[in-house]
């Protein structure tokens, strides 16, 4: 089974409760990964708050935040390489990646950014 | 004194800053060791002077003190605890990760709550190690840890879940990230502290009805999470005998009496004790013993009145607010120093003058609403709740955000929904909605955000802003909060303290953190003042004076712009009576302009 690592933003919790608006994403993000994880996916969730260890002994994710900065994150590794950036993945990617059975591609029905992998919204 | 009979394993004092925790733990150290006993004293006081009373240099490290047998000491600097903590987090990606990255962690972790925990992991140990249970019969604190801290510690599931898997990734853990010590150590930690059989709590409160209700909130929450063997301590009561040739003394000590007599419901059950006032600072071992024994041990009362202090009344600093027209007034300061009083001071002051004000108070009693409602011409009060608010803001995301949720990830939210953060947005959004209004009229709050919420919130808020730059939503300006608070136009920050040490160096911690948001506070001014009183009782004129070296403090160190209040006869409660607080005294009348 693959292995999922998601990169967050500083953040005081993952429901992301704390902002002066609860960011939608967020707590969407946080039960798409707890229902993952339920179903048997392998995730890890890494808050730059708390872990900056893990960003800075990461090459892929040290490179990705000396280019684009903390602003860019989260940043989604899939086994070890970049499978989105810029926001969190819906259910459908997770389910694929990691390769949850009798789940079918959720993609449309979560209603994504712009659904696949990788945001094309700017 | 109730509170040292068969005193227990643990004794903590808890209370806000310059009510004299500090004093009484040094007090009930002597007392038990001079019993008998082994004990431990722990200072956690930022402004702790332990090491100074007892005459030898302490650390985090116990230490032996030489002129009290049976005494050993030590203390914890929260803020070096809280930067060690830091440290451990940061300092492994310093230069790794950008240096903008590596700020913005650091301002994550430089909460009061990471203050308050850092310091709490420092001295879990004290209430777990065996050797150390064996070595000392008692261990006395000047300190306790807040419910906050306590709930962060039991947080559910999360909590294991943690340090099980030494992943961050279940819930508001945040604060906790860095910490080393072991899950079964703090939950004997919270179990020792909630064993009335092991451990007392003393709420220290001085005799005002502000103070009094401070520590009837605190009683509340520590025994909501377990703290059940709580004692009332009233420090520093004015003597009866102090009456027979001061009116204004006899005023005071009236006041006192009436305060301790409409003790809140939940205080008046709790055994309770009363300290009396004591000409002298704590400096010496003797002046410690005297502090419990009744005796006046060394007293110096200044032998003639003292000079007055040369600082203006707070209708100087109203003159210049009213001269703006409009305009945000926020009075912010520690629990405890008078903030909503001065807030309806100032809002009734410019009401007064015909000015169109809206008083907007956290006071949950609330009776200054009370008061003033329909009372004064042109004012409009309300109030912000934090509970309520905390409480609205729950369900609102729980019916907006959690709306498409499954049962489990309706049970995640609701578990992040109860982390402290929780109420301090809740209270800000509040906050928010009241600032608008400041464009046109005057609004004066006693509540605000600290510099770290409003550094936090701000990061969220560029983040959105350049989001919806990029979706070319432009043409419309963004105004966030923080730009509001930035700008001296439209906001005015007054920092209240009291004349006493604690106070002082919390204002100026309070002070460092809104100048890291940018914010620079306009006016300090200083509440509850003796020496503006003038007081002719000779135990009134003794403390009268040790003010006079924190107000100079104020002016030289801290202050752009100062007002002192004197300490009045009555409650001020009322309009007459609050704009007694901003007019000039009759003493203070006649002292010259200040020199700076």
């Amino acid at each position: 089974m693959s292995h999922i690592q998601i990169f967050d933003p500083a953040l005081c919790c993952s429901a992301g409760v704390c902002g002066v608006e609860v960011d939608q994403a967020l707590v969407s993000a946080a039960t798409d990964v707890g229902w993952a994880q339920q179903r048997g996916a392998a995730i890890e969730r890494f808050n730059l708050a708390q872990q900056p260890l893990a960003f800075a002994l990461n090459p892929v994710v040290s490179g990705f935040l000396q280019r684009s900065g903390a602003e860019a994150l989260p940043l989604v590794l899939v086994d070890g390489e970049v499978a989105l950036a810029g926001r969190y993945p819906n259910r459908g990617e997770l389910a694929r990646w990691a390769s949850l059975p009798g789940v079918t591609d959720l993609t449309v029905a979560s209603g994504g950014c712009c659904g696949g992998s990788g945001c094309g919204c700017r | 004194m109730l509170f040292i009979d068969a005193a227990p394993r643990f004794l903590f004092f808890t209370g806000k800053g310059g009510v004299g925790k500090t004093s009484l733990a040094c007090a009930t150290a002597v007392h038990l060791a001079e019993a008998g006993r082994r004990v431990l004293l722990v200072s956690t006081d930022p402004a702790s002077n332990v090491g100074q009373v007892f005459g030898v240099s302490l650390s985090n490290q116990i230490t032996t003190v030489a002129t009290v047998p049976r005494l050993s000491a030590l203390e914890i600097d929260p803020k070096a605890a809280a930067q060690g903590y830091r440290d451990r987090i940061v300092g492994p990606v310093r230069g790794l990760l950008p240096d903008t990255v590596v700020a913005g962690i650091e301002e994550q972790l430089s909460g009061a709550c990471t203050t308050e925990i850092a310091a709490f992991d420092e001295f879990t140990s004290l209430l777990t190690d065996p050797a150390l249970l064996t070595q000392f019969e008692h261990v006395v604190f000047d300190t306790a840890p807040t419910g906050h801290t306590i709930r962060l510690l039991q947080l559910p599931g999360a909590w294991s879940q943690f340090l099980d898997s030494g992943k961050g990734d279940a819930s508001c853990l945040g604060p906790l990230a860095g910490l080393d010590k072991q899950r079964d150590q703090y939950r004997h930690a919270v179990e020792a502290l909630s064993d009335p059989l092991r451990t007392r709590l003393m709420l220290v409160a001085r005799a005002q009805r502000g103070s009094l209700a401070e520590v009837a909130r605190t009683h509340g929450e520590l025994l909501a999470i377990g703290f059940s063997r709580q004692f009332l301590v009233v420090n520093g009561v004015l003597p009866v005998s102090e009456s027979a040739n001061d009116p204004y003394a006899a005023a005071i000590h009236g006041r006192e009496q009436r305060a301790l007599a409409e003790l809140p419901d939940s205080l008046a059950l709790l055994p309770r004790d009363s300290v009396p006032l004591k000409p002298f600072n704590l400096v010496g071992v003797d002046a410690v013993r005297a502090l419990l024994s009744g005796q006046d041990q060394g007293a110096s009362v200044p032998a003639s009145t003292p000079a007055p202090l040369a600082v203006p009344p707070l209708a100087i600093l109203v003159d210049e607010i009213a001269a703006d027209g409009h305009g945000l007034v926020m009075v912010m300061g520690k629990g405890g120093v008078g903030k909503t009083t001065l807030a309806a001071a100032i809002a009734v002051e410019l009401a007064a003058r015909g000015l169109p004000v809206h008083l907007t108070t956290s006071d949950p009693a609330a009776h200054l609403t009370q008061t003033l409602l329909g009372a004064v011409d042109g004012l409009l009060v309300s109030s912000i709740d934090p509970h309520a608010e905390t409480e609205r803001y729950r369900q609102h995301v729980l019916a907006t955000r959690g709306a498409g949720l499954d049962a489990e990830g309706r049970a995640l939210l609701e578990e992040d929904l109860r982390s402290p953060c929780t109420e301090e947005i809740a209270v800000f959004q509040a906050f928010s909605r009241i600032v608008r209004e400041a464009g046109t009229s005057f609004v004066v709050m006693d509540t605000a955000p600290t510099g770290h919420t409003l550094l936090l919130l701000d990061a969220t808020g560029a983040y959105h802003r350049e989001i919806a730059r990029q979706l070319g939503n432009s043409g419309r300006r963004f105004v966030t909060p923080m730009m509001q608070l930035q700008d001296p136009h439209q906001t005015k920050v007054i920092i209240v303290t009291l004349a006493e040490t604690t106070p002082v160096l919390e204002a100026a911690g309070l002070q460092a953190d809104l100048r890291r948001a940018g914010i620079e506070p306009w006016a300090w001014v200083v509440n509850q003042s003796l020496a503006a009183a003038a007081p002719a009782s000779p135990l009134l004129r003794a403390r009268a004076e040790s003010e006079r070296p924190l107000v100079e403090t104020v002016v030289r160190q801290h202050a752009s712009r100062i007002a002192v209040v004197p300490m009045l006869a009555e409650e001020p409660v009322g309009d007459e009576r609050l704009r007694r607080l901003a007019s000039p005294t009759p003493h203070v009348a006649t002292l010259e302009a200040p020199s700076a």
